[in-house]
């Protein structure tokens, strides 16, 4: 395969991966890859479905390529929460889940029920695939079947980079993979937290001069909550990247001014479609342009709709409904058009509320939060109103939570004078910690 | 005792809306004042967030947690929030139905 063949013809000696306190080369990965496909030659057979449950590691990734080259079918499961395994491994129909003690690799084999239609055809024509889940936050997860070959060429041509990498996103996200594959393809290096805290991540910047942080504007925030680039040297940092939630455009400015050099550039991708190549207009702008050779697009009733040569064949439990019949998929992020072909992400569809037939975004009035004084961190959602149909709610994270009940009407007070009459939070709830995911994703509907 | 307690609660958030122009009036809210309906100054995102403040200072005076904007409150023959008096009245029977459970 082209880009496991980079790795000797050209990478051989550069640094490929730090985890866990070792620096593995791109040699060191090759040699790692050839051992594992030696391993699972004789257990596992082209076309098969296989799981592998661990989030990223040196092991983990050399087990992924080597089962590339097998035209095998990956499931990469990097929960931790039992029954969230369980699920995935019965939903994708898995014949062998492949797990980690400690660098011993794991066989378990399964006898699933017939296949679907999706990947028998992978299976014939020896293409590898791809199986990802969505979140799930508003119902079971959906299973997506990607063809990984095709995923994988996208990245052909990627020049020879010095860099170095942190890789934020997981084993089982779609920008996570990304930032894998085009890590790879340019040959650099790649440092690998083993936990996802202020802290280590922080404490990896500084250790390994990390140049290129991708991360969700929940992380970043944190960062400044916990006054990580105050604590630790983060002046290596040449380039943040943000997405996979909208940017709250007061946070940007506040990062900016934190960051000082730092450039921030902001990246687009849904799981069905892959990433789309994306150019923010400057670094304290929301603002980006699509401009991607694989993808076109066009904005239908304030949705984006996408439609790229890297989109997903199926899904294995769900119907094709957010997809037309000539291939447009539906992304759901509502865009807010400029001049000369800019857009802005302003939030997703589900979570608009509706305040008495009057349309409200989440992230309107979050940024518009976050600039008061006294406040550190919100979430903005709707709830059930028998008056309204929904009304308002924020969360808010203070600096201090003296004189709450004064902190709340000041707050409104501050909101009325800024938005108008219906996006102004009737409940505001002082918390401590907004709700965000496992994965610094703000949850702003509730799971069912 | 109670009753004095809550209708001097709901008067405060008035006092606090009567800093915008035109809730100028309610600065002379009393247990007659209109609130919602008729000939009254409030548009229904006024009173969501009126209820809602109403709600919060309930908890800190009585430490307890009432929800009044629900089902209950919309279904009732005659509106709860007719005026500072039948909005008294009710969030009474709220509270008391807490207590008695």
């Amino acid at each position: 395969m082209w880009l496991t063949n980079k790795f000797i013809e050209e990478y051989a000696e550069k640094e490929a991966i730090v985890f866990d306190g070792k620096v593995y080369t791109y040699q060191n990965l090759y040699d790692r890859i050839k051992h594992y496909q030696k391993i699972i030659d004789q257990e596992i057979t082209e076309g098969q479905v296989v799981a592998i449950t661990s989030d990223y590691s040196f092991e983990s990734i050399a087990l992924f390529f080597a089962l590339v080259h097998k035209k095998t079918i990956i499931v990469p499961i990097a929960s931790t929460v039992q029954e969230e395994i369980k699920d995935r491994i019965e939903e994708s129909k898995t014949d062998v889940v492949l797990s980690f003690d400690k660098e011993q690799l794991i066989f378990k084999k399964r006898d699933p029920s017939e296949k679907h239609e999706i990947i028998n055809k992978l299976s014939t024509s020896k293409h590898t695939g791809l199986i990802l889940f969505s979140s799930g936050s508003t119902g079971r997860p959906k299973a997506m079947v990607h063809n990984l070959d095709n995923l994988i060429n996208s990245y052909q041509g990627r020049k020879n980079k010095r860099l170095v990498f942190l890789i934020f996103l997981m084993f089982d996200h779609i920008g996570g993979l990304n930032t894998l594959f085009n890590c790879l393809a340019m040959g650099v290096k790649i440092v690998i937290p083993t936990d996802r805290t202020i802290e280590a991540v922080c404490k990896l910047i500084e250790d390994h001069k990390v140049n290129i942080l991708p991360a969700s504007p929940t992380f970043l925030n944190l960062i400044l909550i916990g006054e990580g680039h105050v604590r630790y040297d983060l002046s290596s940092l040449r380039l943040i990247t943000y997405g996979t939630e909208p940017m709250p455009e007061s946070l940007l400015l506040r990062l900016k001014e934190s960051f000082g050099r730092v450039k921030f550039l902001q990246t687009f991708g849904t799981s069905e479609t892959g990433i789309t190549k994306t150019q923010s207009k400057n670094s304290t702008s929301t603002f980006i342009k699509i401009g991607d050779e694989n993808s076109e697009y066009k904005i239908v009733d304030g949705e984006l709709w996408l439609r790229s040569k890297t989109q997903i064949l199926g899904y294995l439990n769900a119907s094709m409904e957010r997809f037309t019949t000539d291939g447009w998929f539906k992304t759901g992020d509502l865009v807010e058009v400029a001049e000369e072909g800019y857009l802005r992400i302003i939030g997703r569809n589900k979570e608009i509320i509706n305040v008495g037939g009057e349309k409200v975004l989440p992230s309107e009035i979050e940024s518009i939060l976050l600039t008061h004084p006294d406040i550190i961190d919100c979430l903005v959602y709707g709830q059930a109103n028998a008056i309204t149909g929904q009304a308002v709610t924020a969360d808010i994270v203070p600096k201090s939570t003296n004189e709450v009940r004064q902190l709340k009407r000041n707050i409104k007070k501050f909101c009325k004078e800024r938005l108008d009459r219906y996006k102004v939070p009737a409940k505001i709830n002082i918390v401590t910690k907004t709700n965000f995911s496992s994965r610094f994703k703000k949850k702003r509907i509730q799971d069912t | 005792m109670s009753l004095e307690k809550i209708e001097g609660l709901i008067i405060e958030i008035l006092h606090e809306l009567a800093e915008e122009e035109k809730f100028k009036s309610f600065l002379e809210a009393n247990t007659d004042t209109p609130l919602y309906g008729g000939s009254s100054l409030l548009e229904s995102i006024d009173l969501v967030g009126l209820l809602a403040d109403l709600e919060d200072a309930v908890a800190d005076e009585f430490d307890i947690d009432i929800i009044i904007a629900d089902e209950r409150a919309m279904s009732q023959r005659i509106s709860p929030f007719r005026s500072v008096r039948s909005l008294t009245n009710y969030v009474q029977k709220l509270i008391d139905k807490v207590e008695v459970e």
